[in-house]
């Protein structure tokens, strides 16, 4: 397993200064863009590899902390998201606890 | 001369500012052809973060919605969501729920009371690192600035001797003219003093020849009077005065 080393795809005479958030490599159609009869052959495209899967997940973490977190005046937004994403992925982990603290039976 | 000045100084804005255009214009020094700046420009950091919406959602969602549900339509779907998960006890009211309402009522609240005056203690630190960090570079280019600037005025100054050299060959040549005049009058007021003197030394002469000749006469005409003539004229005064005693 490689540690600490950048992509294989990153070249810094094409792509300047490394940038986490950015994908180095081959460009595809935007998930937003895919049609949906193209879908299937998208996800056949993917990356399935685990290590992929971290990389996709580093990527989105420095896109979103690049937004809010990063900006010479930041403000509270940041702390109040994660207050909030931690709120709803605590409650989901819960679920059952609160599932069984229903104080109705029957409901519309 | 003023107008040669003039024309001068205008020339020279005109080339500096024509310089100043081509360095603000020129690339960085290594020009690196594979570089893609199109597909991979170089990321800057953002001084303000993306707008969001009653502190943490974001504006996109609100403008992503706008034009199928216009102005309300997220607040619709929120109000909806919200109402559909409470009525069918998928989000249970639990008793933390309570103090979860009260912890984000302080949390506003305390949000709005210090955040302008935490925002601007950090506006100000950051202010003073960022001056710290880019003193270096904007000291240097200061420095730079200034130099050009001062070579500039020299080369501007170089160019104006010529017109001070041109200003002392015309007090060299006044210098001489004036040096030429004086000997003029020099030799003028010599000629004059010889000619006085010729013309003083006739007019002695003339004097000294008339007193002279005078003098000689009467003593000559003093001489020739005998002692005859001398008694025979004093007669004849003497007749002369009585006559005109008995005429008066």
């Amino acid at each position: 397993m490689v540690w600490g080393e950048y992509p294989a795809e990153f070249n810094p005479k094409v792509h300047g200064p490394y940038d986490p958030a950015r994908f180095y490599g081959k460009k595809d159609t935007p998930f937003t863009q895919v049609r949906l009869r193209e879908l299937g052959s998208w996800l056949a495209r993917r990356n399935k590899t685990p290590r992929a899967a971290t990389q996709a997940v580093s990527r989105a973490w420095w896109r979103w902390q690049q937004k809010y977190l990063l900006p010479e005046k930041m403000g509270v937004a940041p702390f109040i998201q994660i207050a909030v994403g931690s709120m709803a992925f605590f409650y989901l982990i819960n679920y059952t606890k609160y599932k069984a603290h229903r104080t109705q039976k029957y409901h519309w | 001369m003023l107008s040669r000045l003039a024309a001068r100084s205008i020339r020279l804005a005109h080339t500096s500012s024509s310089a100043s255009q081509a360095a603000a214009s020129a690339t960085p020094a290594t020009t690196n052809e594979e570089r893609n700046e199109v597909d991979f420009p170089r990321t800057k950091r953002p001084i303000h973060p993306a707008p969001v919406r009653m502190g943490f959602i974001p504006e996109t969602w609100f403008e992503l919605l706008y034009s199928k549900t216009g102005v309300t339509g997220p607040y619709v779907l929120g109000t909806g969501l919200i109402t559909y998960l409470v009525s069918k006890e998928i989000y249970v009211i639990e008793h933390e729920f309570y103090s979860g309402v009260i912890m984000a009522m302080m949390a506003a609240y305390g949000i709005k009371k210090f955040g302008p005056t935490v925002a601007a203690t950090l506006d100000d630190q950051l202010a003073k690192e960022k001056e710290e960090m880019l003193s270096g570079r904007n000291n240097t280019i200061k420095a730079l600035t200034e130099g050009i600037a001062a070579s500039e005025l020299s080369a501007e100054q170089a160019k104006g001797q010529s017109l001070l050299f041109q200003a002392k060959r015309d007090n060299i040549g006044l210098q001489l003219e004036a040096a030429y005049r004086q000997r003029l009058q020099s030799v003028y007021a010599e000629v004059k003093k010889r000619l006085d003197y010729q013309l003083e030394k006739s007019n002695v002469e003339k004097r000294f020849e008339q007193r002279h000749m005078v003098d000689w006469i009467v003593q000559n005409v003093r001489q020739s009077i005998t002692p005859a003539q001398e008694a025979a004229s004093l007669k004849q005064c003497i007749t002369d005065l009585k006559a005109l005693a008995a005429r008066a």
